[in-house]
């Protein structure tokens, strides 16, 4: 078999999941080596949670933020899913030579901006520049640690039959905005990507009840790649009432035209959440008071029967398998 | 409000009154019951459409219908019937002749006798995908230096917007354009089916350029009973229910169930474009191998604008993995599942036939959705 | 076999309209259709306006079960 790095290795899905296995998994395990968003580390000074992203984006640049703002809220974002108040982070950057500094700056100045919001501080870095083709304009990688919540225990394991689940916002907004930002397909929408840093959100969420047991953020393949990880590592499965899904207008215009759907598209701002049934309310309603998660909506539940799958309940109430997210995302005419 | 939405709004008007006033049920079934109550004779329905395929199961219509009727998939998704060859020639023109290929995306992953397109583009070759094949003359007209090439498969309904493309290039004198043509036309495929299913579910897109007529007389002159349908839930609901009770009489049927869209007529501007840049000629279904009248290609006036004569492409014979049993599923003669590689050797992440590409591909909607 | 998307006309020039669906627009083909105007519906495939769509899914299924 052709063992070639492909498009599809970084699409999230499947075989995503396959190269971390293969490549990684295999050459970096450890006992705090995690399958969830940050691993949890003891100092004996207290837990904290550590995590590490890297960040391509073509354009870099596109409504609703840039790759800077991108690489702080992707890892302010994971640390805040394990229940961690994200506290410091280091940056490194890979530079295309030729780049212009001023659009240097102003990723910088992003950065800085969605840093002090999320309360985190930058505190170590690396720049490296490469020769002219060799990377697409600039990548940055961001590791970040913080501490971890008392009396919060999160992951992706922890889901239970009858837990409710809830996303905080709506769907494949920043996966949409960066189809069209690429300018390819001459379709125009008034789509702003959801990138936002989500550590105030998770903790008003907490403050309300710390009996949560899954936070994920569904960044790369979605939503629909979040349920399958989530029913996978709990044993579990996962039905989704396709009507409760919260999507812009203009998204489901834009996967309309593509043949698309909103559930395999990233969100740089949109969780789900896994609570008991009876924490529902408070979740949501922590979630509807603060700005980022005005549009949190409960979507279905885990259940113990179709261990491993994602059920949906279609718009005629009959009940389908959701297609398992793989592969590169593809607009289709058939 | 047109004719006919007046008409309808009449009907319902008067099916209300009625009900409200002899206080009674509707005495009519819906759609839904007509299907979930049938326990007539064993039907087989072949949706011909591969969007169809994709629908029924979006929409888990599969899991309303009795053990009595049973729905196979046919030939209806032109990446699924576009031979290895097809696969290899674009390759060839990426790789080799170093032009810019712009296809739509379902074709990306369909694996030819050596490698896919996206085998091809990760080994240097640029391969663009466009929504639109205009998008493709649009990006030759801004990159004189290079040579573009547009992916033109597809049946009627797409057909129509490759010729498009193909008159602007020339209208405009874009010189470093050229389509390398798969374009399928229906009605001999309908025929070479005969005998595949008890009725067919017509592609509705495809009757909205080619009209009703080729449909209707299929009934009529070849005994070959089908309905036009649409794509939405209470559509195809409403589609199998019209094929359920029409069965019942035992004679050839044919019924537009999508007039909404498709005009009797079809769409005259669209044949007749098809008809001035192309010409029809024998075409290979993988599959169903060579039938006879049933692909299009360039018309003498426009053959500097085909790749094939541009280039000078070699004639390539594509070699199929021999295990794949893509082209009897096209037939509707085995289930996915009946495959030795499916769900094995073939997979979404690496198919070995085309029916598992395509999202609309039958493999890869049993595949996905679980079916057996 | 052909993705289909209703969308509703917004603007025409030269043989070409710009259609809107739900709010995300495009520039499509109208060479095969005569006489379209803002306000129509249309079903684009490919970038091609199609047909002309003269109902909505309700109306014209309840018309035809009536005829059953």
């Amino acid at each position: 078999m052709d063992r070639r790095v492909t498009l599809a290795h970084g699409a999230g899905g499947k075989q995503t999941g396959e190269l971390i296995r293969e490549v990684f998994r295999k050459h970096f395990s450890n006992p705090e080596f995690t399958a969830d968003d940050a691993a949890v580390l003891d100092l004996g000074t207290g837990r904290i949670a550590m995590t590490t992203d890297g960040f391509i984006v073509s354009p870099y640049r596109f409504p609703g933020g840039n790759i800077g703002k991108l690489s702080i809220c992707g890892t302010v974002n994971d640390l805040a899913c394990m229940g961690a108040k994200p506290m410091y982070m280091t940056c490194s950057f890979v530079i295309e030579e030729g780049f212009p500094m001023d659009e240097l700056e102003e990723i910088a100045a992003a950065m800085e901006k969605t840093a002090a919001e999320a309360g985190v501080r930058i505190v170590a870095g690396d720049t490296k520049v490469a020769g002219k083709g060799q990377v697409d304009h600039v990548f940055i990688t961001t590791t970040g640690i913080g501490a971890l919540t008392e009396g919060v225990s999160l992951s992706g394991a922890k889901a239970r039959p009858g837990d409710a689940v809830i996303v905080t916002g709506d769907v494949g907004r920043h996966g949409c905005t960066i189809l069209l930002a690429r300018e390819e397909l001459g379709i125009d929408a008034d789509v702003k990507s959801d990138c936002a840093p989500l550590s105030g959100l998770v903790e008003s969420v907490l403050r309300a009840t710390k009996d949560i047991h899954v936070i994920r953020d569904a960044t790369r393949g979605g939503v629909g790649t979040v349920l399958y990880e989530i029913a996978e590592q709990s044993g579990v499965g996962v039905r989704v009432d396709q009507a409760a899904v919260p999507v812009d207008g203009a998204v489901g215009g834009v996967c309309g035209m593509l043949g698309l759907d909103p559930l395999y598209l990233a969100n740089e701002g949109t969780m789900v959440v896994v609570a008991p049934k009876e924490r529902a309310e408070s979740v949501l309603e922590a979630l509807h008071s603060h700005p980022y998660g005005e549009k949190a909506a409960l979507i279905g539940e885990i259940t113990g029967d179709n261990a491993g799958k994602v059920i949906v309940t279609t718009e005629i109430g009959t009940e389908t398998l959701l297609p398992q997210p793989g592969g590169e995302l593809l607009p289709r005419i058939c | 409000m047109t004719a006919m939405a007046a008409d309808a709004a009449v009907l319902k008007a008067g099916r209300i009154m009625t009900d409200i006033m002899e206080k009674r049920e509707p005495a009519r079934k819906s759609a839904r019951e007509i299907i979930e109550s049938y326990d007539g004779p064993k039907l087989r329905i072949m949706e011909v459409c591969g969007t169809h395929t994709h629908e029924i199961f979006r929409l888990g219509i599969r899991s309303l219908l009795p053990d009595t009727i049973e729905l196979v998939s046919g030939p209806g998704c032109p990446v699924c019937v576009t031979p290895v060859g097809f696969v290899d020639e674009a390759v060839m023109l990426a790789l080799e002749k170093g032009a810019v290929v712009c296809t739509f995306g379902d074709l990306i992953r369909v694996p030819g006798t050596k490698m896919s397109l996206a085998g091809a583009r990760a080994e240097g070759a640029r391969i663009r995908i466009v929504y639109a094949p205009d998008d493709a003359v649009e990006y030759a007209a801004a990159h004189p230096e290079e040579q573009v090439v547009f992916l033109a498969v597809g049946f009627e309904t797409t057909t129509p917007a490759a010729a498009l493309a193909v008159r602007r290039a020339r209208d405009e004198k874009i010189e470093n354009f050229s389509i390398l043509t798969a374009n399928k036309t229906m009605p001999n495929a309908y025929l070479a089916l005969r005998g595949s299913a008890d009725a067919f579910l017509y592609p509705g897109h495809v009757n909205a350029i080619t009209g009703e007529t080729e449909c209707r007389r299929l009934a009529e002159e070849s005994g070959i009973s089908g309905v036009i349908a649409g794509f939405t839930a209470k559509e195809l609901l409403t589609a199998l229910a019209v094929i359920i009770e029409k069965s019942k009489t035992g004679e050839p049927f044919f019924v537009n169930c999508y007039p909404r869209v498709v005009r009797p007529e079809g769409n005259p501007a669209g044949l007749s474009l098809i008809r001035e840049v192309m010409e029809p000629c024998d075409s290979e279904w993988r599959g169903l191998g060579i039938i006879p009248m049933s692909g299009l290609r360039l018309r003498e006036e426009y053959r500097g604008y085909d790749a094939r004569v541009r280039f000078a492409l070699p004639k390539i014979e594509g070699r199929p993995n021999p295990a794949c049993r893509c082209g009897e599923v096209l037939q509707g003669k085995c289930r996915p599942s009946d495959c030795r590689v499916f769900g094995k050797g073939c997979t979404p992440e690496h198919p070995v036939g085309a029916c598992m590409v395509s999202s609309e591909g039958a493999c890869a909607a049993y595949y996905q959705y679980g079916a057996k | 076999m052909c993705v289909g998307l209703a969308a509703k006309v917004v603007g025409i020039r030269n043989g070409t309209a710009l259609v809107d669906a739900n709010g995300a627009k495009r520039e499509v083909s109208a060479q095969l259709l005569e006489d379209l105007e803002p306000g129509d519906y249309v079903m684009v495939h490919a970038g091609v306006a199609i047909a002309k769509i003269t109902d909505d899914d309700g109306d014209e299924t309840d018309a035809l079960m009536e005829m059953l």
